[in-house]
């Protein structure tokens, strides 16, 4: 059995807002040094958080993914 | 002891663990294959996979014109770190289809995938030679920047053509002998190094020089705050300019050659997508390295380098007074992002020539094949390392138009994995116009709206294919299988 197709929906859109985030207009809206954040100006520390965001949503996919796979 | 005896002690000590590395990595016997040399046999696991993504990607270009574009731009630079975590959404969606239909079909070239499918020799030629022409500039590259490094670091003691040609020299030999076992080996002994390295350099720089991260940018907040955001000062890149180039990049990046025949060398799907599940972590490696740029803004204010491109190599090797220990080490992790990148262009480069170019214009047996990439390895090298030396204008200008050529077989990918009615015509068509397209906004008129021209020549190229295919779709050229 294979992952539902509303987890891949949920998915798919997940990585596509990371596209958003990070291209546009999503960057857009992070465009300011303040706060620093670690020190870092906010729109750098946007691009690190986005992708720690994307990372996870990658993870559930594969642990949904081969879960449901069973053995 | 002279300090640069030291920088070149530790740094022969890492050439010469990668040379072991590279070179005892190699499988004997009748295990001696094309198949092993090309694609390790399919059989590589997760550490190898992650390592060969990670250190591929980031290239000299990592420790020289990444922290360049923080230093003479400023936040544009973030660009980088967009662009190499979004390619693992891409590589999610495409990898694993060209995985299993290269382990049916006995794919080791992207050619291999893309002609069968259209079942056309004159597009494994095509595409085997644009990757010449934008893999061996893009090889030049990393020499240049070996010899470069060297020379830095041993203040001209180990001279460019020595520095470039000892690197080069070890490269060629362990992807001699050992093919892809030995770049997956040394791939994961330099990734290992070039990330460890840079967060120490990065942290050591901030410190050094202004006391933590948090004062450094405190400071570039106060005294020139228009670096910190897009579009950035020094020579500000607007929003669509960096927008478009994370996109384009994103998008393309896979198809070169180098990247995209790794595919085929995961020993299954699971561990495809979990390599490219962990590989946006890889990318943190560049945090560091572009902290260590805006570090430059400050220092460098009153008297700018002549090449920004040298901003790492100048605060690590002049202005921070760190001990030869850590220079050597920085040395020594600059010098693993270039050769590790160099190792896979050099191996991938021959493998197209050969296989794609030579063996399809004049057929022969695969251990033919072997031989003959093996003996390109050498004289790609040798090539490259002799344009490091005459370094011609040319070469930025042949890689870039090489490269704008290769981003647009991405629909062709796409509509070979995704869309069983693209035709052969409607292929030929689309790849013709978006490469004519690019090159056109690349090197005559600028692309409207400060938009990248590859995305400019994407979207010709999508509407060319779909609409050549819809209305050649009947004829008996249609491809069969999906």
């Amino acid at each position: 059995m294979r992952a539902s197709r509303g987890f891949y929906l949920v998915s798919t859109i997940l990585q596509l807002i990371c596209w958003v985030a990070m291209i546009w207009p999503g960057a857009l809206l992070a465009n300011r040094v303040e706060p620093l954040i670690w020190g870092l100006p906010f729109i750098f520390f946007w691009y690190i958080a986005w992708i720690f965001i994307m990372f996870l949503g990658l993870v559930v996919l594969y642990f949904v993914e081969h879960l449901n796979k069973g053995p | 002891m002279p300090d640069w005896i030291i920088v070149t002690t530790i740094t022969a000590a890492y050439l010469l663990a990668t040379l072991v590395i590279g070179v005892r990595a190699r499988r004997s016997g009748e295990q001696n294959t094309l198949e092993e040399y090309v694609t390790g046999t399919r059989s590589l696991g997760l550490v190898l996979m992650f390592f060969i993504m990670g250190a591929e990607i980031f290239s000299a270009f990592a420790f020289l014109g990444g922290p360049g574009w923080s230093y003479s731009k400023g936040a544009p630079a973030l660009y980088m770190l967009a662009y190499t975590a979004l390619m693992a959404s891409l590589g999610w969606l495409i990898a694993p289809r060209i995985h299993q239909m290269a382990r049916r079909l006995g794919h080791m070239t992207q050619a291999d995938l893309l002609a069968d499918h259209f079942k056309s020799k004159g597009l494994a030629v095509f595409i085997g030679i644009i990757s010449i022409l934008g893999l061996v500039p893009y090889l030049t590259i990393q020499v240049v920047g070996t010899g470069l490094m060297f020379q830095f670091a041993t203040d001209g003691r180990i001279p460019f053509w020595l520095g470039s040609l000892l690197a080069t020299l070890i490269v060629t030999l362990y992807v001699y002998t050992s093919g892809l076992r030995g770049i997956g080996w040394t791939n994961f002994f330099q990734g290992v190094l070039m990330v460890a390295i840079a967060w120490v350099l990065g942290f050591a720089v901030a410190n050094q020089l202004y006391g933590g991260i948090t004062p450094m940018f405190q400071r570039i907040a106060e005294q020139a705050p228009q670096y910190l955001t897009i579009p950035g000062g020094g020579a500000p890149v607007p929003w669509a300019a960096f927008s478009s180039a994370i996109l384009v990049s994103a998008l393309g990046a896979w198809m070169w050659p180098h990247l995209f025949m790794r595919f085929y060398s995961a020993k299954s799907v699971r561990t495809l997508k979990k390599s490219l599940m962990l590989y946006p972590l890889f990318v943190y490696v560049m945090v560091p390295i572009l902290i260590i740029g805006f570090a430059g803004i400050l220092l460098y204010r009153d008297a700018p380098l002549q090449n920004p491109d040298t901003v790492l190599l100048d605060i690590v090797v002049k202005t921070a007074h760190f001990s030869p220990w850590l220079v050597g080490l920085m040395l020594s992790g600059a010098l693993a992002a270039a050769m590790s990148t160099g190792a896979n262009i050099a191996h991938s480069a021959a493998t197209v020539a050969a296989r794609d170019i030579i063996a399809r214009l004049r057929p022969m047996h695969d251990a033919s094949v072997l031989r003959l990439t093996r003996l390109l390895v050498v004289l790609i090298s040798a090539a490259a390392y002799s344009l490091a030396l005459l370094n011609p204008a040319s070469l930025v200008t042949t890689l870039l138009g090489a490269y704008g050529a290769i981003v647009q077989l991405l629909p062709l990918t796409l509509a070979t994995l995704f869309w069983p009615r693209a035709t052969r015509s409607g292929a030929f068509a689309g790849l013709t116009c978006g490469t004519l397209v690019t090159l056109q906004f690349d090197f005559v008129w600028p692309p409207p709206y400060a938009i990248n021209a590859g995305i400019w020549g994407l979207a010709v190229n999508i509407v060319v294919l779909l609409g050549v295919s819809v209305v050649t779709a009947c004829l008996p050229t249609r491809s069969e299988q999906g």
